[in-house]
């Protein structure tokens, strides 16, 4: 039996250690462990790569958001609109600035569904926050008309989307401000925490460099109140050199993708299956490779049992987490969202796995449900 | 000669980073980078260091303590008492939570007067938050009586404070919660922004954990909304390193200052040392004394190589970010004199003789040629 894990951070990391040491190495030489050369470094190739004229390096991808709504003064008695299925810190940004948190419900691709933000809107809605779920890009032109008609903020809550594009353009460069996160679990990972947002704002940078490192608008002067949170010095050097080879990652996922498509559909079992997918003007880059299928909690723990690692992102939505009690939504809300989280299974698509590895996993779900197994 | 205020150029030959190198090495392998096995390792022997038996790795010494208040319960509409003079995190971490941060005066060494305390309690007074500033102790024994007559919650900014201690008990393990820095620039360093909260209560420990990481009690169930605020794991590979040094570098803190102490005395008319107390383990994070003519002697040590500094020139109270709590000139007498007067020398642990002999002829020539 084959072992294939979801993920797998040492394979990518084993050749990468020589140079991520020389690169530590260097940063331990001249000792600017806070706010270094190399964080700039990796915030110009970061705003170049979105397409933007800025970038901020933060300490994480929740931080980038929650900073992005303190800095366009989004707190209390204020409403933002962002979609119930997203990982929990999109949510969480929004109320720990005193925010409320306005949700409205998906398309079956797990993205904002764009036609039900406007009935959402009210006198206190300041920013309209979608996620580029799974690393697709979400239909921005309307959501774009939309909030500038109604002059909203669009925050990109890109964190799973790192290189995807929509009409040409990267997220992270198509609404107000990009927020990205470089968690070890993302495409372009550091060796820890760590967060940055694109954007074209001036103003928005000079509060963000401000509201990252305390206030501070020099050594001994302090403007506003402002948090602990950087980018280190260090996982900056690291993704300087990640940066090298993110479009080769990227392209190496969606070629995954592509194999994944092809198999599947010489395979007996379309009926069983949806497969993820992708916008006719858009870049999908594959964050997570999403099926659906009403046998999805038999099907996974078939393929655990045969050395397959799968995931759900996310089993339970947000509104009906313990912690969004007070939001008062309940079951029945966002029926597409609620629909998803029941039949969603995320495939191992990264960029080292080989064709036999995704063939084994096609075979061993066809073997699934060749097999009846599902009826029982 | 050249008497550098930071220690960092020394810290890390070859013989002190081979062996961190060596753990990276294998740690990297792992690819265990988010609340990993070795933070777990480290927080479990920060806590026996401290003595308490919770301690939880944060991603700053801010976040310390800006997590501890949020899991008080503490937010809009609540006022925490703190010192006036610390650095601005301490009423960042306050302000940050959506509370009003309400200062107090200092003693004459550099820590929260304890007798001005009760005055600014209120109604709406939800903590104290007394703060080991320059490595010095703040009279605990006392805050904490004070705490308890109000039924009020003590949160230790420890940040400058690891390793010192009041009759033998450590800082961070005095009140609920003890907020710890390991910025590069703290006596226990790693290579970028950290931070670390003790405690002794399981409850809160539990609170802590669940507010670092999202709120999430497992992968898939939020229980509360949380932040994102993590020790990275590759920083607790090198902690774990250099935690075994602290005590040394104590030490040598120590013996630095007291050399410095006992030229400085001599020089009486021109500079006051705080008065040091016995029973207090003073960490000298910084070295810190009043002296005359302040900028004169800043500028001129400066120019001779002995990078001295000031912490801080201007009162917290009076930044622009303080604005709207109301302070005004002549609130803080103590603090505004300090900000007027204090000085900070090199006391680092990678001095040698000849630095500090030459940091003393420095200050000694300013005064008397």
């Amino acid at each position: 039996m084959r072992n294939i894990p979801y993920i797998n951070l040492p394979a990518q990391h084993s050749s990468l250690k020589p140079a991520i040491l020389k690169a530590v190495e260097k940063v331990l030489d001249h000792g600017n462990f806070i706010l270094g050369e190399e964080v700039g470094q990796f915030e110009e190739k970061i705003a170049a790569y979105c397409g933007t004229k800025y970038a901020v390096g933060l300490n994480s991808g929740t931080d980038a958001l929650i900073l992005v709504l303190k800095a366009y003064g989004i707190g209390a008695g204020d409403e933002v609109i962002t979609t119930p299925n997203s990982f929990l810190a999109t949510a969480l940004a929004i109320q720990s600035v005193g925010a409320k948190t306005v949700f409205v419900d998906v398309n079956a691709d797990l993205n904002m569904n764009p036609d039900l933000v406007a009935a959402k809107i009210t006198a206190k809605t300041k920013a309209v926050l979608p996620v580029h779920l799974t690393g697709k890009p979400t239909d921005m032109a309307p959501i774009l008309d939309l909030a500038r008609s109604k002059n909203l903020k669009v925050i990109e809550d890109a964190a799973q989307a790192i290189g995807a594009e929509y009409q040409g353009k990267k997220v992270g460069a198509l609404g107000d401000a990009g927020c990205f996160s470089l968690h070890p679990l993302k495409t372009l990972n550091a060796c820890g925490d760590g967060g940055v947002v694109t954007t074209n704002d001036q103003k928005l940078v000079s509060r963000l460099k401000q509201l990252r490192n305390i206030g501070l608008k020099n050594r001994d002067e302090s403007e506003m109140w402002g948090y602990n949170s950087r980018l280190d010095t260090l996982q900056a050097a690291i993704l300087n050199l990640k940066m090298d080879m993110l479009e080769e990652w990227t392209l190496a996922r969606r070629q995954n993708a592509q194999i994944y498509r092809k198999l599947f559909s010489a395979g007996k079992f379309p009926d069983f299956l949806e497969l993820p997918q992708e916008l006719s003007n858009g870049r999908h880059v594959y964050h997570t490779f999403v099926i659906q299928t009403d046998y999805r909690d038999g099907l996974q723990s078939y393929l655990n049992d045969k050395g397959i690692g799968t995931k759900i992102h996310y089993p339970i939505p947000i509104h009906l987490q313990v912690c969004a009690k007070e939001l008062g939504y309940k079951k029945g809300d966002f029926p597409v969202c609620e629909r998803t989280c029941q039949r969603i299974l995320s495939l191992p698509v990264y960029q080292g796995l080989k064709e036999e590895d995704l063939d084994y996993v096609v075979s061993t779900i066809a073997q699934y449900f060749n097999k009846g197994v599902y009826h029982g | 000669m050249r008497v550098p205020f930071s220690y960092l150029e020394r810290q890390f030959p070859s013989e002190v980073v081979e062996p961190i190198f060596e753990d990276l090495r294998m740690f990297i392998k792992t690819g265990d980078f988010t609340l990993g096995k070795p933070l777990q390792e480290f927080e479990k022997r920060f806590g026996d260091f401290i003595g308490t038996p919770y301690a939880l790795g944060v991603n700053s010494g801010t976040d310390a303590l800006l997590l501890s208040l949020k899991a008080l319960g503490i937010g809009s509409g609540d006022e925490v008492i703190t010192c006036a003079e610390t650095f601005i995190a301490t009423a960042g971490a306050i302000a940050g939570v959506g509370a009003r941060p309400v200062f107090v005066d200092v003693n004459d060494e550099f820590t929260i007067d304890v007798d001005k305390i009760e005055g600014a309690i209120t109604k709406k007074t939800k903590a104290l938050l007394p703060v080991y500033f320059t490595g010095n102790c703040p009279d605990m024994p006392r805050i904490l009586e004070i705490a308890k007559t109000y039924g009020l919650p003590v949160v230790e900014d420890s940040c400058c404070g690891i390793d010192a201690a009041i009759d033998g008990k450590k800082a961070g393990s005095w009140g609920i919660a003890g907020a710890f820095s390991f910025h590069p620039l703290k006596n226990l360093n790693v290579w970028s922004d950290g931070g670390m909260i003790t405690t002794g209560s399981e409850k809160f420990a539990r609170k802590i954990s669940l507010l670092r990481n999202h709120g999430l009690i497992n992968r898939d169930e939020v229980e509360i909304f949380g932040l994102n605020s993590r020790l990275d794991t590759f920083q607790a590979v090198v902690a774990l390193r250099l935690l075994g040094d602290v005590k040394n570098i104590t030490e040598k803190r120590i013996a630095n200052a007291k050399k410095l102490d006992q030229a400085f005395v001599q020089l009486a008319d021109y500079i006051e040392v705080p008065h040091r107390r016995a029973n207090i383990r003073h960490v000298f994070h910084l070295y810190m004394v009043r002296a005359k003519n302040r900028d004169r002697l800043l500028q001129y040590c400066n120019e001779k190589g002995v990078e001295a500094k000031v912490h801080y020139p201007i009162p917290l109270p009076y930044q622009k970010c303080s604005g709207e709590l109301g302070y005004k000139n002549g609130d803080f007498p103590k603090t505004e004199r300090d900000c007027a007067s204090v000085i900070t020398f090199p006391a680092h642990q990678h001095l040698t003789d000849a630095e500090i002999d030459y940091m003393i002829e420095t200050v000694r020539n300013f005064y008397t040629k």
